[in-house]
């Protein structure tokens, strides 16, 4: 094959892996994806790829010399492994496919798979304890903001690592809290069916490495009608009782009405 | 693949596409511009003439130039094409993801409240030690039977031209005193050679690029197949937790199928309460060095039968080691 070509080839893999970065950055949807921290490297990832592949691609017939003495011998700079061909074809089609697949979000069967009906956190996930906010009433309350009906406005993550805490249980236990989160079936313990479940993704890179982070709402009566999967906003009143020999966090709820999807995926919100 | 499975398949690959693919630009950037800037035998001014003491500083240059391990393999493939010893190069491949201030301040930082020292402590010391013992091992064998045959023809070629170039000049070794032949630092490149270096500069990455980026996609799709399907494992792993023998496997298994970075994976191995310290630590030092895209990247440089020895070696190593660091934690 001739060398203009295998560049032109290689030039537009890499092209096509920018394409693929750079609009999933610029559309947002990278938020689906990558923590916060791995956001900008994507976009350096992406405009560095698309430099290289738009560099390579309009120099693709110009004659370069290396600057090196060959002998006159060809040279292997440039040289692969692999046929130009399958390699184009090895790193587009999965992306492509990837690209019409996506959702942006995992099916119910995987985030069953990735903890959504496991049971909460034993106490001892100090990593996650050290995160939380200080452990007295006072520097709860004001570092949490109240709604104008006297709900405090937690995230869920906080309650569901609460499980983990003894000394926040203590605080947080008989506490009338509001969060958000997207609504599920309840599966587990839920005979009577008054029970649903919320929970939110948790990213430390990317959502491959993501956890489901769930409390259980008990409505006490039929839930309300709201949109599976849906993002709701609930209020009421925080337990923890034992069920099945484990702690589980579960929220009492005095009123529940679907929510705006937030703009950010954001897990720790204060 | 059914809808949910194409979904469940598509976001994961995507995301750890994303994850991944900066590093390697960066790394096939390096690779590149060494490729054709670095002169011949220049790393080699680096590193003691000693071969241990080589082996065991190539081991530390992770410090100075912090790569993870997907970023590694296109340099290292570059350093050995450019006379890098090979025991050097896979020290440096196996513990520069490792030993390196960006994954000790990931591995602080997420075992705070879990003796973050400690683990970031012995997860760096096993790391360099296991890589250290590779290199020595490494330098006592045949080259032909550790480097992939294309890159091993690029080496000889360039041997038997250097000597040819060398041979009876005045009959003394050159090997770190020149650069053979290349006459970088004698005569004018002028404006046209540099414009005509940078174009073949980023020619060298991107072929680098697409080398490694093929092999890094076969790698992510098939991790993205199990991280999807990861539930029957996952309760398998549970199972383990508690058995000092199998626990410290059942991780290295499990950081060997995620793929994690080693700039990140800290932070999946401090939420895995149930397992001991020694397990964690099998999973932080056997992750970076063996995993299934590095399966892939891995055969860019080396033989496929060399790669299975490495990762039956090292297996049993760091199972070995944690096992004893654990057993050394509980005297304590």
């Amino acid at each position: 094959m001739k060398p203009e070509l295998r560049r032109i080839l290689f030039s537009l893999a890499v092209i096509l892996w920018a394409a693929c970065l750079l609009y999933f950055y610029g559309s947002g949807r990278i938020v689906k994806y990558l923590a916060p921290d791995f956001r900008p490297i994507a976009l350096a990832g992406g405009l560095g790829l698309a430099v290289m592949g738009l560099f390579n691609l309009l120099t693709a017939f110009r004659q370069a010399d290396c600057g090196h003495d060959h002998g006159g011998e060809e040279h292997d700079h440039e040289g692969g492994d692999m046929n130009p061909w399958s390699a184009l074809a090895l790193m587009t089609l999965p992306v492509a496919l990837s690209m019409a697949w996506t959702k942006d979000g995992f099916s119910a069967a995987t985030l069953a798979r990735k903890g959504l009906y496991d049971e909460a956190p034993s106490a001892s996930a100090p990593f996650f304890a050290s995160v939380l906010p200080p452990l007295t009433m006072e520097e709860i309350e004001s570092s949490h903001r109240r709604t104008t009906d006297g709900y405090l406005e937690f995230s869920l993550m906080e309650l569901f690592f609460a499980t983990g805490d003894r000394e926040l249980q203590g605080l947080l236990g008989g506490l009338e809290v509001e969060t958000e989160g997207r609504i599920v079936e309840e599966k587990v313990r839920n005979e009577s069916g008054t029970r649903m479940r919320l929970y939110r993704m948790f990213m430390t890179c990317c959502v491959a490495d993501s956890r489901a982070i769930p409390i259980v709402l008990e409505f006490g009566s039929e839930p309300p009608m709201l949109p599976e999967n849906g993002w709701v906003k609930v209020a009421g009143t925080m337990t923890f009782p034992e069920e099945g020999g484990t702690l589980q966090a579960v929220l009492n709820v005095d009123r529940a009405t679907a929510a705006e999807v937030p703009p950010e995926e954001k897990f720790l919100l204060r | 693949m059914n809808g949910d499975a194409q979904q469940d398949f598509a976001l994961a690959f995507l995301s750890i596409l994303f994850e991944g693919a900066p590093f390697i630009l960066l790394g096939t950037l390096i690779s590149g511009f060494i490729d054709i800037y670095l002169p011949k035998g220049a790393m080699d001014r680096f590193l003691p003439k000693n071969n241990t003491l080589a082996v065991m500083t190539a081991g530390l240059l992770g410090a100075i130039f912090p790569v993870c391990e997907c970023a590694v393999v296109p340099v290292i493939r570059r350093l050995v094409g450019k006379g890098l010893p090979m025991s050097c190069a896979l020290t440096y491949m196996l513990a520069a993801p490792i030993v390196n201030p960006i994954t000790a301040l990931s591995t602080w930082k997420a075992f705070q409240g879990q003796a973050p020292w400690m683990m970031t402590g012995g997860r760096m010391l096993l790391g360099y030690l296991v890589a250290v013992g590779v290199g020595l091992v490494v330098a006592r064998i045949s080259l032909r039977k550790v480097l992939k045959q294309s890159l091993l023809e690029k080496i000889e070629s360039a041997a038997d031209k250097e000597n040819e170039e060398c041979g009876g000049c005045c009959g003394h070794d050159h090997s770190h005193d020149h650069d053979h032949g290349h006459s970088h630092e004698h005569h004018d490149h002028g404006k046209n050679d540099d414009d005509g270096r940078l174009i073949a500069a980023m020619r060298s990455a991107q072929k680098d690029f697409v080398d490694v980026g093929v092999y890094f996609t076969i790698g992510v799709a098939i991790t993205a197949l199990f991280n999807t399907g990861i539930a029957p494992g996952a309760m398998w792993l549970d199972g383990l937790a508690g058995n000092p023998v199998a626990a410290p496997a059942a991780l290295m298994a499990l950081a060997f199928i995620l793929s994690l970075c080693s700039t990140s994976d800290a932070f999946i191995a401090a939420t895995l309460a149930k397992f001991t310290w020694g397990a964690k630590l099998a999973f932080l030092v056997f992750g970076p060095m063996l995993d299934v895209k590095l399966i892939f990247l891995y055969q860019t440089v080396l033989k496929r039968k060399f790669i299975v020895a490495l990762g039956v070696s090292l297996f049993v190593v760091i199972w070995l080691a944690s096992m004893a660091a654990q057993a050394w934690l509980i005297e304590m």
